[in-house]
């Protein structure tokens, strides 16, 4: 009798434990309990439109499927937000080692008046050599964003010649079907990036 | 004897367990529907409004363009009605915010959201009228809110009477379409996601997950 209790109770901290265990580690399907970002559960869709590649070919964010995508909408004048996140998810990819082959980082330009693709392909490039910069027609870019929640907009102040324009700073994560898996705010630092990016790979 | 006991007075208590939470639902989950729409608009007061501004807020959202009679003035007084509601509610974590946007920025200027936000007898505080690019609207409101609208000849518009939850992270909850919603029922369901907000944390967090495994998808 005794020892059936002990056997039950051996039994359930055994289980809870595990299941503790593997949410903390992000290995339920539903976890995400340790993530800096904020898991969309049930990944959602997205709006994709033909956007432009530095050699001039067409790409949406579909051709990235079977990889997880880590998206963000920046610029090449950008003074700071743009060149401290790129750097941060740079980092990210280093700290993820082989799996880093995994992921594909996607800068999509919101500033295609001055950022040709390719003048945005050799920005992000400078970061990692296996980022890729898409540039194009503004609204399909404005309809990718929207679709995702990220605004962008000019704004006329500034310095003298420039302009800056104003927009969302989120880093976007795919998963391996492009659909919307994961936002992570502005300010993450690179191992909170590479955390989160091993969760994404996980599902 | 004793060892069958406690075997089936296990089964039993897993059992009532599992009815129990089905029965009582003791979490409740809206679904997590679309990403609503990225946007910069324009308030009453001539300030910036933008999608970014909205994060960690719960908003309502409402669409409409000025010069209309009816339907328009049922959605702004349910509006109204959810604003008084959420007045006598003594939680307001998350902040809860009401935007109404409207869909006709040619007519409807600054002033005229002023005067339409006064008349609505708005809260400033806690409900903003705002338009934005004649050009972005149709994408804003349009694709992003999954809003449809379109413009008669005579300059008024066809479009269908909609009521749009979006949660913290700026992801539809809610779509309110048929009829003309009871504001209960939609305070109701902000007080559903604003529970999920504050209580979807650590070991919590796994049973809320679990939940919206369960919950149907609407589009």
């Amino acid at each position: 009798m005794r020892r059936w209790i002990i056997l039950t109770v051996a039994a359930l901290v055994l289980v809870g434990g595990a299941t503790a265990g593997a949410f903390a580690a992000g290995l339920l399907p539903f976890g995400g309990g340790s993530l800096h970002g904020s898991a969309i559960d049930p990944p959602l869709p997205i709006v994709d439109a033909p956007l432009t590649g530095a050699g001039g070919q067409e790409v949406r964010l579909a051709d990235f499927r079977g990889k997880v995508v880590v998206l963000y909408f920046g610029y090449t004048y950008c003074p700071d937000v743009c060149p401290t996140t790129l750097a941060n998810v740079a980092r990210a990819m280093k700290e993820l080692g082989k799996r880093a082959e995994d992921v594909q980082v996607v800068m999509i330009t919101v500033d295609p008046d001055r950022d040709t693709p390719e003048i945005t392909q050799e920005y992000v490039s400078r970061f990692d050599p296996s980022f890729i910069g898409l540039g194009g027609d503004v609204e399909r870019i404005r309809e990718v964003a929207t679709g995702m929640g990220v605004y962008f907009e000019k704004q006329e102040r500034g310095s003298a010649g420039g302009y800056l324009v104003d927009h969302t700073a989120t880093v976007l994560v795919l998963d391996r079907n492009g659909d919307l898996r994961l936002m992570l705010p502005y300010g993450l630092t690179g191992e909170q990036i590479a955390n989160d990016l091993r969760w994404a790979l996980k599902q | 004897m004793k060892r069958t006991t406690i075997l089936y007075g296990s089964i039993l208590a897993v059992a009532v367990a599992i009815v129990a939470l089905a029965s009582l639902r003791p979490i409740r989950v809206l679904p997590r529907i679309a990403p609503a729409p990225g946007f910069a608009l324009t308030d009453q007061n001539g300030n910036r409004l933008t999608s970014d501004d909205l994060r960690g807020s719960i908003v309502l959202y409402d669409f409409t363009y000025l010069s209309c009679h009816e339907p328009c003035t049922r959605t702004t007084a349910t509006m109204r009605e959810v604003q008084d509601l959420l007045a006598a509610e003594t939680e307001d974590d998350p902040p809860v915010r009401l935007v109404t946007i409207s869909f006709d920025p040619e007519r409807d200027s600054t002033e005229a959201l002023k005067a339409a936000a006064k008349a609505a007898g708005a809260d400033p505080s806690r409900w903003t009228f705002a338009t934005g690019d004649p050009n972005l609207m149709k994408l804003i409101v349009g694709r992003g809110f999954n809003v449809y609208y379109e413009q008669n000849p005579d300059g008024s518009f066809r479009y269908d009477p909609t009521l749009v939850l979006v949660d913290g992270w700026g992801v539809v909850r809610a779509e309110y379409r048929v009829g003309p919603p009871r504001a209960e029922h939609i305070v109701n369901d902000i007080r559903i996601v604003a529970n999920e907000a504050r209580k979807s944390r650590g070991p919590a967090r796994l049973a809320y997950e679990a939940t919206h495994l369960f919950v149907c998808r609407t589009r």
